[in-house]
């Protein structure tokens, strides 16, 4: 039946969405930008979500994860302020999502997630959300979506410089300095960036008898970092690009309320990239090889992990209606860490298809097989298509659907952790289908977009650990479903020299457990544990003439701490607000001043239970760009 | 409406005779005076230990009774719960003692704070609390500076003192005017004076040392290795050990409830595998080494009026665990729904 309807309901190119390039037009445009793959080439039917670049400028510095829980729909679990922050998408687990940074995978191979804690804003140019099961297009681990950071450099800007600074409440103070130089050839771009935090603020210890208010003790953090850009055009038709990131974490782990634990954790996290790219007429071909290294230090505990990366791919255009991209990568996997040493190696062969019958009707077909230490890791199809099935002057109309296969590996450490690593794991596996509408409106002074997402997942062979007697032990053991809503606006409205405009999301998740994993165990039928079934977010903004004041909301309804659904973390709402400002000295002396009310009403909450959160504070912004 | 008038006097006097009969000075009885008490040692992230509060009569169970009288959660993970007089002292190894009403659930104090690192157990002796804490771990996860600290108020406040144990303390006994210290990893008793607050002698044990138990007048200390278990007869003067009982029995673990006639039910965990052992600490013999199997068993208790013995099931530590009530014919009776991680029981009959 689900096929049948995907064969009728078809939806429309992403034209309002597309910013990146469509390969008809790479010839001429590759000498003004460094290339990059666009992400949502094959992906018709389901929705990528570019965050606001005025978003990026407001976050410099802090964490990603703050940028997505304050400005997105998504949730993220954070241990504390600035703390462990592991993201969940459409109801699934920390692992469950796959990040890439320029094209290549950056989840922990040991962890099998990321810490979005520390992946700074300032450390990427754009970042990018990919909603939804994408095992098809990016392999293991996007079960419930992606994540994209990517660098975006550009040729014949001449000298460029940028400060920004960041000071705030509780001992915050972010410091980027940015130099680039580029002429039609050549493109080059160097910063460094400094973050650090007291992260002193005051909670009410509610471990304490009388709950006082207190301090937060031990939860400093220090965060330094250097990127590289570089870029060349070699002849008429191939450039060469390649982005070096060095981060360096240190940060006093803020304990649970109650406890005295002073840990400490410092992360280490090199990457590097180089992409070739030959352009023909109807054909690019890429070769991509990376580097990422992360060494976790907990305490005394030295966890260390190695990727090296090779890819390749071959994006053709076949005709105006018959697109295709094959490709292969290869990943060269090594694991040093405290318990045990393993090396891995995983191949990946894939092949996309885009097939455009109509301007209003098109239609993505992916595979993907994976294969890791001579296993094979399930094999991965996926299809989607979009229609767009009403067209005028100001409106439109299209809906999308998509039904998909993904997958994630056992991490490293689910198969080999001394004791209890499980090597005959099987691969976590979904199926997902979802469906949805697209309604944009835009009669030059107003503008209106609205989409509705709905969606149903199915993810087998979860894996949980769980005490087998001294030691825990993982197993593939959960069975969930997934369901949800994820609705989306933004609208403009513009009056001679004001703007006024509104960016909403909302998201209903139901994540059930459809099995129970003893005898007494009564988690059937219940919530995965800190997955809200609500979590709204908008973000109204004024604009007028270099005037910009904002108003941030969201909510975020009540989590459940355990299977059991018993006990929760009450639902919580959260208001910031600010005022920026542009200036302009002379003609290439740009500067903004910004001041920021986060959390204004002071709201004492909790993400996770007992994991204090700062009430109000004070962010003050200022950027310089010449 | 005459009905309604009759109904009235009716009222009336009932007001009167119940007034009469409240006049009676006897204290109305604690909510959590009566029933059985099970310990949740809660999961380790959500840190969601607490008591649960079964009612005998009606078989209704309260959940997180700390949190429902005090509306904070108890915030920790409760390692032990310790009576003395009025109070409970709830144990939490995560730092912190806190003191309640035992009838009440109220918190009266607490011993909170840096002093505290990893407390596993506490003893009320010459108005003084005594607590065991394992201390701080080191790189190797092991902890060199366990200790005994002393708070001088049994409402709990600051520690006065620390005293340094031979390794980690575990479960605490007082006899004379000493506390015996079942030190875990040196396999040891320390002996604490009470009042000059000084450990005087250590005395090696064969096993892991887990409890103390009395039993016909006679001091026991129940020990084991991964192969046996010992019930080592202590003598009541200088502490030596004057008697042994090894029962080999494979996997025990530290989980153990006495029943009747020197009968005592045993936790043995092979793998995911659990039973309960039931022994003879009277004669060292197994009665019957797989009396009930099951999976998760973290805690064991024994209802002396009843004669039931209480298993519980701790689910893997997903989500909240189970009471299975086993009979003396080792056939499940029935089972009450816990806390999360259930580890051990109180019968207030």
């Amino acid at each position: 039946m689900l096929l049948i309807t995907l064969l009728f309901i078809v939806s429309f190119s992403k034209e309002t969405n597309q910013t990146v390039l469509n390969s008809q037009d790479t010839v001429e445009l590759k000498l003004v930008e460094v290339y990059s793959a666009p992400l949502d080439k094959y992906s018709f039917g389901q929705s990528l979500q570019k965050i606001d670049s005025r978003d990026l400028n407001e976050f410099q510095g802090q964490t990603l994860a703050d940028l997505l829980q304050q400005r997105s729909g998504l949730f993220l679990r954070q241990y504390g302020a600035g703390m462990l922050a592991s993201l969940t998408m459409r109801g699934t687990s920390a692992g469950h999502n796959a990040v890439f940074w320029n094209g290549i995978p950056i989840n922990s191979p040991s962890l099998g997630q990321a810490d979005f804690s520390i992946l700074p804003v300032g450390g990427f140019d754009e970042a990018t959300i990919h909603y939804g099961s994408s095992g098809a297009l990016y392999g293991t681990d996007a079960i419930g979506g992606a994540i994209h950071l990517n660098n975006k450099s550009t040729f014949n800007k001449g000298h460029q410089t940028r400060v920004a600074s960041t000071v705030g409440s509780f001992g915050r103070w972010n410091q980027l300095v940015e130099y680039g130089y580029s002429n039609g050839f050549y493109s080059s771009r160097s910063r460094v960036y400094r973050n650090t935090s007291k992260n002193n603020f005051k909670f009410r210890n509610l471990a304490r008898a009388g709950s006082p208010e207190e301090r937060q003790n031990n939860a400093a953090i220090e965060q330094i970092g250097a990127i590289q850009d570089l870029a060349w055009n070699i002849g008429a038709n191939q450039q060469l690009s390649t982005s070096i990131w060095w981060n360096q974490t240190d940060r006093q782990i803020q304990p649970v309320m109650g406890s005295n634990d002073k840990d400490r954790q410092e992360d280490r996290n090199f990457r590097a990239v180089l992409d070739y790219n030959k352009f023909t007429t109807s054909a690019i071909w890429n070769i991509k090889t990376g580097v990422v290294l992360d060494q976790l230090q907990f305490n005394n505990s030295i966890n260390k992990t190695s990727q090296f990366l090779l890819s390749s791919d071959i994006d053709w255009t076949i005709s105006e209606k018959l697109k295709s991209k094959s490709g292969l990568r290869f990943n060269h996997v090594i694991g040093n860490l405290s318990s045990y040493e393993a090396t891995e190696d995983r191949l990946e062969l894939y092949q996309s298809i885009n097939f455009l019958p109509s301007p209003s009707l098109s239609f993505s077909v992916n595979l993907r097989q994976m294969i890791f230490n001579g296993d094979f890791a399930p094999f991965t199809p996926s299809i989607g298509s979009e229609w767009t099935f009403f067209k005028n002057n100001k409106s439109t109309l299209s809906t999308h659907s998509s039904l998909s296969k993904s997958f994630k590996i056992p991490t490293l450490n689910d198969r080999f952790w001394v004791p209890g690593g499980n090597p005959d794991l099987e691969s976590e596996e979904s199926i997902s289908a979802e469906i949805g509408l697209i309604h944009v409106f835009d009669n030059k002074r107003f503008f209106i977009s609205s989409q509705i997402n709905i969606y149903n997942m199915w993810v087998d062979n979860w894996i949980i650990w769980l005490p087998r007697g001294n030691f825990w032990s993982p197993e593939n053991i959960r069975e969930v479903r997934n369901q949800g809503l994820e609705y989306f606006i933004t609208a403009k409205k513009t009056f001679n020299l004001t703007q006024l405009e509104f960016n909403g999301s909302y998201n209903w998740t139901l994540a059930t457990i459809l099995n129970t994993i003893s005898e007494n165990d009564r988690s059937e039928g219940n919530q995965l544990p800190y997955t809200p079934f609500h979590k709204a977010q908008g973000n109204l903004r004024l604009t007028h003439k270099t005037n910009t004041a904002f108003i941030n909301g969201y909510w975020v309804g009540e989590r459940y701490i355990n299977t059991d659904n018993i006990s929760s973390v009450a639902a919580y709402g959260i208001l910031d607000i600010g005022f920026s400002k542009s200036l302009t000295f002379i003609s290439k002396v740009k500067a903004s001043v910004g001041f920021q009310v986060n959390n204004i009403t002071n709201n004492d909450y909790q993400v996770l239970r007992l994991r204090a959160m700062p009430g109000r504070n004070y962010l003050i912004n200022f950027n310089l760009s010449l | 409406m005459k009905n309604l008038r009759f109904f009235g006097h009716l009222l009336a006097l009932s007001l009167f005779i119940y007034s009469c009969d409240g006049s009676k000075v006897e204290r109305p009885l604690g909510e959590y005076e009566k029933g059985l008490l099970i310990i949740n040692e809660g999961n380790f992230t959500p840190r969601d230990g607490d008591v649960s509060h079964y009612n005998f009569n009606t078989g209704e169970i309260q959940q997180n009774i700390f949190e429902k009288v005090n509306n904070r959660p108890f915030a920790g993970l409760v390692q032990d719960l310790i009576e003395y007089e009025d109070y409970f002292y709830l144990v939490a190894n995560t730092g912190k003692v806190e003191i309640i009403n035992k009838n009440t659930f109220e918190s009266l104090g607490s011993v909170e704070g840096e002093e505290l690192n990893i407390p596993r157990s506490a003893i009320i002796a010459d108005n003084k609390i005594y607590i065991a804490d394992w201390g701080p771990y080191n790189a190797s996860f092991s902890n060199p500076e366990s200790f005994i600290a002393i708070v001088s108020n049994v409402t709990g406040g600051v520690v006065s003192k620390k005293i340094e144990t031979s390794s980690r303390p575990e479960k605490l006994h007082r006899i004379n005017n000493d506390i015996l210290i079942a030190c875990t990893a040196a396999r040891k008793i320390d002996v604490l004076g009470i009042g000059d607050d000084a450990i005087s002698k250590s005395i090696e044990i064969p096993g892991t040392p887990a409890e103390f138990l009395e039993l016909d007048g006679k001091l026991l200390l129940f020990s084991r290795t991964s192969s046996s278990v010992f019930f080592h007869e202590i003598d009541k003067n200088d502490y030596s050990i004057v008697n042994t009982t090894e029962i080999n029995i494979p996997n025990p673990t530290s989980n153990l409830a006495s029943g009747e006639n020197g009968e005592a039910y045993i936790i043995t965990r092979d793998g995911s595998n659990n039973s309960i052992s039931k022994i003879s600490i009277t004669t060292g013999q197994i009665i019957n080494a797989n009396f009930f199997e099951g999976s998760g068993f973290y805690g064991i208790g024994y209802d002396k009026i009843d004669k039931y013995i209480y298993v519980a099931d701790n689910n893997g530590f997903q989500g909240s665990g189970t009471v299975i009530v086993v009979n003396q014919n080792g056939e499940e009776v029935k089972k009450i729904t816990s806390g999360a991680a259930p580890s051990g029981f109180v019968f207030k009959r």
